[in-house]
């Protein structure tokens, strides 16, 4: 998605209609009036929950009882919390592979739906059905899929002689089994972007490259991947954090299950605030989650940042 | 009403004090049930009493997914009819359920009127906090209670079930839970094993039957984390022990560590492949296709069971009461009340709605339609005569054998939850691989520093 | 403009090979999401029995309404699409409101740190909404109504309306409203009477989007709804049956709320597509 336009720096790019070129109410700054309604709309929805959280995580309160103040208790118990730890860490292993997957599978598709085929428009709307299908729905049917004894999935591999998986049912495969579905689902958001950078590729470069001979595979290396290396960085970073903040499939799924085998940090929040109802435990981790959030996008933001100079 | 007949049977004489039936629900208390009048349909009820009293007023009602739910929303007009109320009510999937009452009750105004509450999770949070009306007063009021209502129909176990520590009535019983062995009655004859007598015998038969090869499993076991934990409480009170003792020890003894072995070797050794991830839910569908033997669980399968548009095994359910443990014969008990927000401003309304939905008529529709397992004495009174039981009357008499043997399955503390979730994650690690008594060892260590928080608090 | 990134096509073997090739590589790559969703089809027109059966009946025989039946006896889901169609339409009118100037004030200001600003709250986990929220709404008395559940989908739709407006803005010409405030137009009639209209695509684009993911969003229904303001997804969600594994209606269930995005997807396909490229990620 276009989301990549946030990241831009063109604030620091000439502006070319020369005379806008002062921050003040006759320049830039007169487009404020425009912009103040959305800020003003989403500070009042979020900034209550944020101030919230952040006065909650110094306290200790679990629904029922008293609060008491703690200070910075909640988060040195975090650290010790060998739970959480362990949420973190299955947190960077999911986050991980459910970003590098859509991104090379998006990246191969949209090479296939650049070209012009038979069908292309009829079979590209098939192929972005998965990412706007209902999350929760689209896990409850994989759900079904995966049943060890009654599940399509084992069946379709005994079609083909494989020995059946326990998939999202043990802790060896569960983390790859939800990545699976979660590759699946967003793939074609990957694709969409992706291929919107093909869109606007020029064409020269392609024109001399043949001239000189080039396979199609050193066209792809040479040309493509470095022009679309900026939204393919896009990509990655929406997907990063979708991926980090992953729950509906993992909750409908396996609830963080077996054990807590893909006990993810939102879902280990989900436990504490909404099962053990420890508002003030689960603020701090919230507090933490953020952070380990904007730390990965700025660290992603760096990454494209050092592409764009290459 | 008569006193402690039960407990239980043979070598468990020295039964636990907190054999919390042992006050007569079921046989002993069907002793004294000659002179309850067998009960007439609601609206015919009580001459006298004035139920539209509150008409005109609209309350709202939220319950946990499950038959009993089913129960009432199947007779919510005969309320509306009877008393001019009108009820909005909603079964909503009991994880929600807990987590909705809960975060409402805790801001200081509740959505609902009147709830259905789980005993063996929420009774301490919610009496602690005195969220819910204490029903003493209704019950005392002639003009809010009715005549026929008789609440001492109810066994005084379910009652003390009910009651609060500090003697509030802040809910009345809808249905109790005993958990019991359904088992296959045709896999069982194919192999020409008898239904087990204890937990050695329930072994060799799972041994026997289990046949993988024909894609059938000696057990099917709930394996999922917290759901799990009350199976193996049920095994444990077959060594008289407690899911928490009277004195506090959690459990990681040698008991709890021989309950959690059983456990272990009863799922892994003979239940299907994937278990560590079923839930009620999966185990039911696995046992109602006629792939596997035997299945512990809650009494209240037994109407999709017999369904033949659900199940496969229709008329061969076999029900059976718990096994003798090694050291004593026990049902773990779980259970629901109905109450009334102590938030709602429709509070009378809020309590004709409970009273109706606990009286005569619907606990003992609650048995007779195979709904679940009532409260109240009169019910079986009712069932013993009825033509119309919608579940086998094998599985009445096994509800009043288990009735006899019943007791608590999970601890009553205020972190209920969290009990399950750790000692749950225990389990499911035994399950893949860990060592029971390690595993219990360190959930009892995760486990202390929060009980000692959410009982103190 | 549409170059071929792969082989190019050529005569001979060596071509047949290629397009050979890349036709498989179409399959391959449009499979899963056919399968999966012809799965679920088949799932919600077969007999419970036969969904459990093992192994599988792939074509429902004969094919059955009943799931679907039992979905609509069971709950009323004619008002949860009601309240799905409330919520989603509400926040996604109000999203386009504040979102589209905003889109176009930060295009023209390139102010791209305010941006990011709204972009925080896509960062923010979901869940730590939930309680204070709640808390908020009821303080407020509007608990029971559509707004809490309005008001959290501006969560989801302000940042998915703002940043595709900001990447279309950035695409138009900036001489027309020049041209018009050297004429005498003011900054909001240059926006309204020049800038808007152009960007009709881009408000398609962003609209539609927005209106998929508030209808998906499954979360916040589960603290923030109640009986009467219940929306789809956690709808769904309570169709898990409480006995066993009912996988019919539960399948037909997932489809009836799949359905309209479904649709909507195939219709606009081809907008999303330009209406991204166009938008242009940068």
């Amino acid at each position: 998605m276009t989301t990549g336009a946030t990241f831009s720096d063109h604030a620091e790019e000439a502006v070319p209609t020369g005379h806008l070129d002062r921050f003040t109410l006759d320049g830039r700054g007169r487009y404020m009036l425009f912009i103040v309604p959305a800020l003003a709309v989403m500070f009042a929805v979020i900034i209550f929950p944020w101030l919230f959280t952040l006065f909650m995580s110094v306290h200790d309160w679990r629904i029922g009882q008293a609060k008491a103040f703690v200070g910075l208790e909640n988060y040195r118990n975090l650290l010790h919390d060998e739970r959480f730890l362990g949420a973190v860490i299955r947190t960077l292993i999911y986050t991980v592979l459910a970003t590098a997957l859509p991104v090379v599978l998006g990246v191969l598709s949209a090479l296939v739906f650049h070209r012009n085929f038979p069908f292309r428009g009829v079979l590209r709307a098939v192929f972005i059905m998965p990412m706007m299908a209902t999350p929760v729905a689209v896990a409850l049917v994989w759900t079904m899929m995966f049943h060890p004894q009654l599940g399509v999935l084992n069946y379709l591999l005994s079609l083909v002689g494989i020995p059946p998986s326990l998939w999202v049912f043990d802790q060896a495969t569960v983390i790859p089994s939800l990545v699976l579905v979660e590759t699946w689902q967003w793939t074609p958001l990957v694709m969409l972007i992706v291929l919107g950078g093909l869109a606007s590729l020029p064409t020269e470069p392609y024109e001399s490259a043949l001239i000189d001979g080039a396979t199609p595979w050193q066209m792809f290396r040479r040309i493509t991947f470095p022009l679309v290396l900026p939204f393919i960085m896009v990509a990655t970073i929406i997907r990063t954090i979708d991926a980090v903040k992953s729950f509906d499939t993992i909750f409908v799924i396996t609830l963080g299950g077996p054990g807590t085998a893909s006990e993810t940090i939102n879902l280990y929040l989900y436990t504490q605030a909404f099962a053990f109802y420890q508002i003030g435990y689960a603020s701090a981790m919230v507090v933490v989650f953020m952070i380990v959030i904007m730390a990965l996008c700025l660290m992603l933001l760096y990454l494209r940042q050092r592409a764009q100079w290459n | 009403m008569k006193k402690g007949l039960t407990t239980g049977r043979g070598a468990a004489s020295s039964v636990s004090r907190r054999t919390l039936l042992q006050a007569g629900l079921g046989v002993a208390g069907l002793a004294v049930t000659g002179g309850i009048a067998l009960p007439r349909p609601a609206i015919a009820q009580a001459a006298g009493f004035d139920w539209k009293r509150f008409k005109g007023q609209h309350i709202e009602v939220l319950m946990a997914k499950g038959p009993r739910g089913d129960l009432l929303q199947k007779y919510r007009k005969e309320f509306e009819e009877l008393t001019g109320i009108t009820v909005g009510d909603e079964q909503v999937p009991e994880q929600q359920q807990r987590q909705k009452t809960a975060i409402e009750f805790n801001s200081g105004n509740t959505s609902f009127d009147v709830l259905m509450i789980p005993y063996h999770v929420q009774k301490k949070m919610f009496g602690k906090n005195k969220w819910m009306e204490d029903l003493r007063p209704y019950l005392a009021d002639a003009k809010l209670t009715a005549p026929d209502y008789d609440v001492g129909d109810f066994a005084k176990g379910a009652i003390d079930y009910a009651t609060q520590a500090d003697g509030r009535l802040d809910s009345i019983p809808i249905n109790l839970d005993y958990f019991i062995l359904y088992y296959n009655k045709e896999i069982f004859a194919q192999k020409g094993v008898a239904y087990p007598k204890n937990f050695d015998e329930m072994t060799a038969a799972a041994e026997k039957l289990n046949d993988p090869k024909a894609g059938v499993s000696g057990f099917v076991l709930r394996g999922i984390k917290n759901a799990n934990v009350v199976v193996w409480t049920d095994l444990m009170l077959g060594w008289n022990r407690d899911p928490i003792s009277k004195d506090g020890a959690l459990p990681e003894d040698a008991d709890a560590v021989a309950a959690a072995t059983l456990y272990k070797k009863l799922i892994t050794s003979y239940g299907p492949q994937g278990s560590v991830q079923f839930n009620w839910n999966e185990c039911q569908s696995l046992f109602a296709l006629g792939k596997a033997a035997m299945w512990i669980d809650g009494i209240g399968f037994a109407l999709p069971l017999e369904d033949k548009a659900k199940s496969k095994i229709v008329g061969k359910v076999g029900y059976g009461v718990m096994p003798m443990g090694p050291k004593a014969n026990h049902s773990a008990l779980f259970g629901d009340g109905m109450a009334v927000s102590a938030f709602t401003k429709k509070k009378e309304a809020a309590w004709l709605y409970v009273q109706w939905a606990t009286n005569k008529t619907m606990q003992a529709r609650n048995l007779t339609g195979g709904y679940g397992s009532p409260g109240r004495n009169s019910s079986f009174e009712m069932a013993k005569t009825a033509t119309d039981l919608k579940a086998p009357r094998e599985w009445v008499d096994c509800m009043s054998g288990s009735i006899k043997i019943a007791r608590p399955g999970l601890p009553e503390i205020v972190g209920v939850t969290e009990f399950r979730d750790i000692y749950g994650i225990a389990l499911t690690n035994m399950i893949q691989g860990g060592d029971p008594a390690a595993e219990l060892k360190k959930a009892s260590e995760q486990f202390k520093p929060i009980l000692a928080k959410t009982e103190a608090g | 403009m549409e170059l071929r990134s792969g082989p190019v096509g050529r005569s001979g073997l060596r071509g047949l090979l290629g397009r050979i090739g890349f036709f498989l590589s179409v399959v391959v790559v449009i499979s899963p999401a056919i399968l999966v969703f012809l799965w679920m089809l088949s799932l919600a027109f077969k007999t419970d029995i036969d969904n459990i059966a093992y192994p599988p009946v792939f074509i429902p025989n004969p094919p059955t309404l009943d799931n679907f039946l039992s979905v609509f006896q069971n709950s009323p889901f004619a008002l949860y699409t009601y309240n799905s169609i409330i919520v989603t339409g509400g926040a996604t009118l109000l999203a386009l409101l504040v979102g589209v100037p905003a889109g176009y004030g930060i295009a023209k200001a390139r102010a791209h740190k305010l941006g990011v600003l709204v972009l925080l709250a896509r960062l923010t986990p979901g869940l730590s909404f939930l309680i204070p929220l709640y808390i908020l709404f009821q303080m407020m008395g509007l608990t029971g109504t559509l707004w809490p559940m309005i008001i959290t989908h501006l969560v989801i739709t302000v940042p998915i309306v703002a940043w595709i407006m900001i990447g279309f803005f950035e695409t138009l010409p900036h001489d027309l409203e020049e041209a018009a405030m050297i004429d005498g137009c003011t900054l909001w009639q240059a926006f309204y009477r020049i800038a808007l209209p152009l960007s009709r695509p881009g408000i398609v684009v962003a609209a539609i989007l927005s209106i998929i993911f508030s209808w998906n969003n499954f979360i916040f229904g589960v603290v923030l709804a109640g009986r009467e303001t219940r929306t789809l997804p956690v709808a769904v969600y309570n169709v898990l049956t409480f006995e066993q594994l009912s996988w019919g209606p539960l399948a037909a269930a997932a489809l009836v709320v799949m359905l309209p995005v479904l649709v909507l997807t195939i219709i606009i396909q081809r907008e999303i597509v330009s209406g991204l490229a166009a938008g242009g990620v940068k």
